[in-house]
């Protein structure tokens, strides 16, 4: 049996120096790097490869990529999660910019317990430190045919159209972590929203998980599209916050999704509000990234 | 199938009239003590306790008067019966549509069988109304919970837990603290020659911290501790570790294992070790995860139980910020829910194993959490985690990952498992139960027995190398 996900880094019997110490000699070639700072390389230069890539950096970093992904593919009858991260190589510059070289596979987010992986994928990311979300060159393949997808998508949207709006103040899934089923497709585009959201706040040391949608503020279905108000509570995991997120989205099959939304942070008596404006591209077609 | 905040009571005949003989007149309206609330709260909610304690049926109308009420809510239990398989589908429904609003005590089975449906108060209204829109007769079974106790309450409880059995618990659904601790009893009574109940300290808002002790005999016998619910949203952890308690008595005499160990060794096991914490992911807030703390001039609630222990304390991974998920609190051993243990596990000086279940994430871990250094067995621990993960991979195929905190999960500082090796227990692991992320804290009850069935292997394993490992 092949353990999957083991992490790279977990050391091995006998290997008893610090992992710690293990960087410190990447860190010496760095400043060494730094004194003959390679000008007209093709990239930016003072790039260094981390000679032992932290599974858990490279599972962020694939994570973050899927985030772009599902929001990027706005199908939220195939929405992917991480499986296991195959290969990773990841380089740290002088601005502590990190970028990821990678290849992981996935999963159905909707399947049932027993179905198996589907997808395998290549990213590259690149977390920069101006602009906040990080760049996302992402390939997948072995997915769902594209027009099954778009089928199934339809037959997704038209049970969308026929539920009724959703009482005030649902949660879903409840505390028992129950779906009811009429409910599920709110959930699958919900998740499709907050894919938007998790992409936009990760970083290779925040990850995000959805948590439960705790309120529905609206559920429009009579235009074409759907019209979706809600509020889902994101779970960063390093700090173990609980991030209440209101998101506003609009999705039609096959069409790109629009979203805006806004994140709540931690209150703290020292800070004066703990808010933190979401996307200034208020519900304006987002078509190619 | 069972409902999700499924446990049959077994109530046999409604029991609104005998509450209201000599229930309704009583009007002491009180706030449920030990139950604190920050200023901002609003004053009107429902606290499971005392719905609980209402459903106990009364033995007769002679009883007398209660003096000091627990705690009291206006509160409904309808009682509905369902014409048919639709109608029942429409309760399912409800349940769907109303999460956390709607408590089934008797949950949507069968047409032939009444479904009773606590309704807090603020909720009436809405679901009366979908009840009468969609033609679902009911009545109501208690109409207004007055719970009306006095110092006898106790013996009335102990007497009618001990006519229910733990066969009619049911292992496959999320409890309360109440029904938990009611079940422990039980428990305990059931199984009396190898388990018995322990009281080893009050929590913050003054509940008790239980722990059972399961032993054959012996005095002060090297003792394995396992702990869950430390952080009080995991609620898996604490339904592993009921399931667990129960297959421990079930597999002594059966399994080698479990008999060589308990023949040998005593097992401690603390299902519920944020009691507040848990209390309040039932009433408020289900995703809350530290103790419920509270200090003159500072707003916000809780320390996180599992970052106040005295190893490596206010490093990083912690945060001495009291609004932090992580707030590692004013100084180490400062809450009285770790105190609890920290004394215990001091004063009985010969616990060789220390296991501490949470979740999310499917990890099997050993310490340190707040350093990057391996502690000095660290090779056997890592070829125990691995052979432990093995033996829980092969129930259900869920694959765990293994290695120490700080190099599998992240760098936490004051943790139970730092301080229990520091403390001289060689063998500390940490478990990250299911699942990676899909459902996270709230991981479907469904999954309860699959979870708890492949943890006990990992636990029993841990568990055999203690023992073929004394020092």
């Amino acid at each position: 049996m092949q353990l999957r996900r083991q992490p790279l880094s977990a050391p091995r019997p006998g290997d008893t120096r610090p992992a710690a110490q293990r960087l410190a000699v990447p860190l010496l070639l760095l400043l060494a790097l730094q004194g003959a700072a390679a000008s007209g390389g093709p990239e930016d230069s003072g790039w260094l490869q981390d000679a032992e890539p932290s599974s858990r950096l490279l599972s962020q970093a694939a994570r973050a990529a899927l985030h772009f992904f599902n929001f990027r593919a706005a199908s939220p009858s195939a929405l992917q999660v991480l499986a296991n991260v195959l290969d990773g190589r990841s380089w740290v510059n002088q601005k502590k910019e990190y970028k990821f070289d990678l290849v992981f596979t996935t999963e159905f987010y909707s399947a049932e317990e027993g179905e198996k992986r589907l997808g395998k994928c290549s990213a590259q990311v690149f977390f920069r430190n101006e602009k906040p979300r990080p760049a996302v060159n992402v390939t997948c393949t072995q997915l769902v045919k594209k027009e099954r997808r778009q089928e199934e998508d339809y037959q997704l949207y038209k049970l969308m159209k026929q539920l009724k709006s959703p009482l005030n103040a649902v949660s879903i899934p409840d505390s028992h972590g129950y779906i009811a089923p009429s409910l599920r497709p709110i959930w699958d585009l919900a998740f499709l929203g907050s894919s938007y959201v998790m992409w936009q706040k990760s970083t290779p040391f925040l990850h995000y998980y959805m948590s439960q949608i705790s309120s529905v503020k609206q559920w429009k279905t009579n235009d074409d599209a759907i019209d979706f108000d809600y509020t889902v509570l994101l779970h960063e995991f390093s700090t173990q916050e609980i991030i209440p997120c209101r998101i506003h989205l609009v999705w039609y099959p096959s069409k790109p999704l629009k979203v805006k939304y806004h994140c709540q942070e931690r209150q703290t008596p020292e800070e004066a509000s703990g808010t933190e404006e979401g996307s200034a591209v208020a519900l304006t077609e987002l078509s190619n990234f | 199938m069972e409902s999700p905040g499924g446990l049959s009571l077994g109530l046999e005949r409604p029991l609104g009239l005998r509450l209201k003989e000599f229930g309704a007149s009583q009007s002491h309206r009180s706030f449920c003590p030990g139950v604190l609330s920050p200023p901002s709260y609003p004053a009107r909610f429902s606290f499971p306790l005392c719905v609980l304690q209402a459903a106990q049926p009364l033995r007769n109308p002679s009883e007398k008067l209660p003096r000091s009420p627990l705690c009291l809510s206006s509160d409904q239990v309808l009682r509905i019966l369902a014409k048919n398989e639709k109608q029942l589908s429409l309760l399912r429904d409800l349940e769907g549509l109303k999460p956390q609003k709607v408590d089934f005590w008797r949950g949507p089975a069968r047409p032939s069988l009444p479904v009773d449906m606590r309704v807090p108060f603020s909720e009436l209204k809405d679901i009366k109304a979908y009840l009468e829109s969609h033609g679902l007769a009911y009545n109501i079974m208690i109409k207004d919970i007055q719970v009306l106790l006095d110092e006898e309450r106790e013996a009335m409880a102990k007497s009618r837990r001990l006519e229910r059995s733990t066969s009619s618990f049911s292992y496959s659904s999320y409890h309360t603290l109440e029904e938990i601790y009611t079940w422990i009893d039980t428990f305990v009574t059931e199984h009396s020659d190898v388990v018995s109940k322990l009281q080893i300290g009050h929590s913050f808002e003054n509940r008790s911290i239980l722990v059972l002790k399961f032993s054959t005999g012996g005095s002060r016998r090297p003792a394995i501790w396992i702990d869950s619910g430390i952080h009080s949203r995991e609620w898996i952890t604490h339904a592993t570790s009921v399931w667990i308690a129960k297959k421990i008595v079930s597999e002594y005499s059966k399994d080698r294992i479990v008999t060589d160990v308990l023949n040998a060794m005593d097992i401690f096991l603390e299902i519920v070790s944020n009691p507040d914490g848990f209390a309040y992911t039932h009433s408020m807030n289900r995703l809350w995860r530290k103790n419920k703390s509270t200090r003159p001039g500072i707003f916000c609630i809780g320390v996180d139980l599992n970052r106040n222990w005295k190893s490596g304390f206010g490093g990083n991974g912690s945060n001495n910020n009291p609004c932090s998920e992580t707030y590692h609190g004013p100084s180490p051993q400062s809450e009285p829910e770790v105190a609890a243990v920290v004394d215990f596990i001091m004063s009985h000086g010969n616990v060789k194993a220390l296991i501490s279940i949470h979740s999310y994430s499917q990890m099997l871990m050993y310490p340190y959490g707040h350093s990057l250094e391996p502690v000095s067995n660290q090779e056997e621990l890592y070829h125990l985690a691995k052979d432990a993960v093995q033996a829980l991979y092969e129930v259900h195929g869920i694959e765990y990952i293994y290695g120490s905190i700080s190099t599998t999960l992240y760098v936490a500082s004051g943790i139970t498992v730092d301080w229990a090796y520091d403390s001289g227990i060689k063998y500390s692991f940490s478990f990250e139960l299911r699942d990676t992320g899909r459902y996270g804290f709230l991981l479907p009850a469904t999954q309860i027995i699959p979870t708890a069935q492949e943890t006990w292997m990992a636990i029993r394993t841990i568990m055999e190398h203690t023992l073929h490992h004394p020092y």
